[in-house]
């Protein structure tokens, strides 16, 4: 082989390495709940990520590159949380994270993402103060500030004047519930006539339920995690509530669980949510389709929060021209998106824009449907 | 002496489980401390929330620095190890294993109640003050301090309480001394522990020191073994360890774990290090 021809070889070699570096897969992580109690939200949002992620690799980004999905589990707890953002940003070389499930575990990770300057992406953590972490926090869930208020809009202009509040006071996302909830009933001029607490594990309610109803409020507001909700309405209605009285869920009652553990005694209840499996736009009716075709059951709202998700941190990988999680994070800030959840853009505070995406649902025959 | 990029971001990546390590050495200690007199208490992971909630208000209400914070987390552990010591220590065996995990319950719903300690959402933002040095040499310091404790005359009347209390006491072993002393010296190092792991970590929540990690802290001195504080240590790295190392398992992830320390129980009953401490014949 004479030098000319070798020339020549190292530079199509070249051009090949390069061309498989720029077909190399862009790195993205994931922490979830994958075992554990809890394991049911991260099972739900692993799926919703994945069916967009096949949506995204069949085009690509960045010019054809397919993105690499490296999902960790967290087994709901905060050292292993911690732990597994280590592992996906100091060893898998990730240029963004989505998750993790519990805002407990984002106040563990956000600083960890936040030091490393890696753009972490919340899409089921709802409690104050997520974003205030630090400026590579972000989060697509609408905090409860933002639905509550609609709620209970609603609820008043069905002529509720006064509310009696329950909530548990052991878990973390129930607790920051009843905290919106309270301070959005004394900002709408709502009467607060009572509060009640209880644990998560509690089976007896009627001490608390006895003393809401001499109080006769209009409304009763319920800030806990699905299982204790189905408990107070079954507890409520043998207590003689009836029709008159409004309950209204906090967004632990946004599951299709209530329906099936408390039945007819759930009817009426009203909750707000940012999406519904019903919701009829194009993009929505084709997320339920395909969601139903690959895991055969309906997606909840775990899987469509994740679903938007994915879709907008690719989006955002595609504008930044780079996988590089400096320039994703100024993508990220830029995003314009109309997803299953309805228009999306972050705030200047890394938060959801917009809450026009939230729709009141209301309980008819242990079913969801669109409030009247 | 510059450390590579690739040798920096392994360190870094592990950062976390390093911490965690020796954090939970100190925790395995804390079990070892009673279990060494034979008393079956569960509070250490009470102890272990008591030193970490403590401390973080120091950090955060009262702006105290580390250097002043560390030694103080002991006290609020310590002061309820004293007041709940005499009528707890006349139970014994599984009476004293449920009444300190009753203990734990009330912390837990004091900390779920009380506005201060932020209640279900826990403490966040805790700025990051202790390091590897810190807990490392604590934990060092520690593991001396009782070999040297045990090689003594007083770990002879430990062990001899251990074996049978009956006969200890007819020799003279104030029983309820060192029983106090025991506890005292556990809920120190589970307070030490709390506060290095929640000024590491950015957040602590109720849910951390309830009955699982009691069960888990009791799991590291049980694997281990009890025959020497490094036996103990050495079940705490392992349990730490292993679900990290089967990382790359991810769904057989749990289920290995489990395995692995079913067959270590199960073949290793005296634990990983069955040895006793060795003392010169008096």
């Amino acid at each position: 082989m004479n030098r000319r021809h070798f020339v020549a070889a190292m530079a199509g070699v070249m051009a090949l390495a390069g061309a498989a570096r720029a077909q190399e897969p862009v790195q993205l992580g994931s922490i979830e709940i994958l075992s554990g109690p809890n394991a049911a939200y991260g099972v739900a949002i692993k799926a919703g990520l994945e069916l967009a992620l096949d949506e995204v690799n069949a085009k690509g980004v960045l010019g054809g590159r397919k993105i690499n999905l490296i999902v960790e589990d967290s087994a709901a707890n905060k050292d292993q949380a911690i732990n597994a953002a280590r592992k996906l940003i100091g060893r898998d070389k990730v240029v963004a994270i989505i998750g993790p499930t519990l805002s407990n575990e984002m106040f563990a990770v956000g600083p960890v993402a936040n030091e490393r300057k890696i753009p972490i992406l919340g899409t089921s953590t709802t409690a104050n103060g997520i974003t205030a972490m630090g400026d590579y926090v972000f989060r697509t869930s609408l905090p409860e500030s933002d639905v509550i208020p609609v709620t209970l809009k609603k609820a008043m202009d069905r002529g509720v004047k006064t509310i009696a509040l329950m909530y548990a006071n052991d878990d973390a996302f129930s607790k920051s519930g009843y905290d919106v909830m309270k301070s959005a009933a004394e900002k709408a001029g709502l009467k607060i006539v009572d509060i009640e607490s209880f644990g998560s594990k509690d089976s007896d309610f009627s001490a608390q339920l006895t003393k809401i109803k001499q109080l006769k409020p209009d409304a009763v507001g319920i800030s806990a995690l699905v299982e204790p909700v189905s408990g107070v309405l079954l507890a409520a209605r043998q207590l003689g509530f009836g029709p008159e009285t409004l309950f209204i869920g906090g967004n632990g009652s946004n599951s299709p669980k209530l329906g099936e553990i408390a039945g007819k005694a759930a009817d009426g209840l009203l909750v707000g949510s940012p999406w519904f499996v019903g919701k009829p736009t194009a993009v929505n009716t084709k997320f339920v389709a395909d969601f139903q075709k690959k895991y055969s059951k309906e997606p909840d709202q775990f899987a469509a929060q994740a679903y938007d998700a994915m879709k907008i941190m690719a989006a955002a990988i595609d504008r930044a021209g780079a996988a590089e999680p400096a320039m994703v994070r100024d993508a990220l800030m830029q995003t314009k998106f109309e997803g299953v959840m309805g228009p999306f853009s972050f705030t200047t505070g890394r938060d959801p824009a917009s809450a026009e995406g939230v729709v009141v649902l209301v309980m008819q025959n242990g079913k969801f449907g669109i409030a009247p | 002496m510059t450390i590579p990029p690739w040798l920096d971001d392994f360190l870094w990546t592990y950062g976390n489980l390093v911490h965690a390590l020796g954090v939970n050495g100190l925790l395995a200690l804390s079990m070892y401390v009673v279990l060494a007199v034979g008393q079956l208490s569960l509070g250490q992971a009470a102890f272990m929330g008591l030193g970490a909630y403590s401390s973080v208000l120091m950090t955060q209400q009262l702006g105290l620095p580390f250097w002043a914070v560390l030694p103080l987390s002991v006290l609020a552990p310590v002061v309820f190890a004293l007041v709940i010591g005499l009528p707890t220590l006349r139970l014994s065996g599984v009476y004293l294993a449920i009444a300190t995990i009753g203990l734990g319950e009330v912390l837990r719903a004091v900390y779920l109640n009380v506005d201060l300690f932020g209640g279900a959402l826990g403490l966040s933002g805790i700025p990051e003050r202790a390091d590897n040095t810190m807990i490392y040499g604590l934990l060092l310091a520690a593991i001396l301090a009782l070999w040297l404790v045990g090689r003594s005359g007083i770990g002879r009347a430990m062990e001899a309480m251990r074996e049978d209390e009956t006969a200890a006491a007819v020799m003279g072993v104030n029983l309820l001394r060192y029983k106090m002393g025991a506890l005292v010296a556990s809920a120190a190092l589970a307070g030490l522990a709390g506060c290095l792991n929640a000024h590491v970590s950015s957040f602590i929540g109720p849910g951390e020191y309830g009955f699982e990690p009691a069960v888990t802290i009791l799991s590291y001195a049980l694997l281990g073994g009890i025959g020497t504080p490094i036996a103990s240590v050495v079940g705490a790295f392992i349990l730490t360890l292993l679900p990290e190392l089967l990382r790359e398992l991810s769904d057989l992830r749990l289920v290995l774990n489990g395995v692995i320390i079913v067959v270590a129980v199960l073949f290793l009953p005296g634990g990983v290090l069955p040895f006793r401490l060795r003392r010169r014949a008096a």
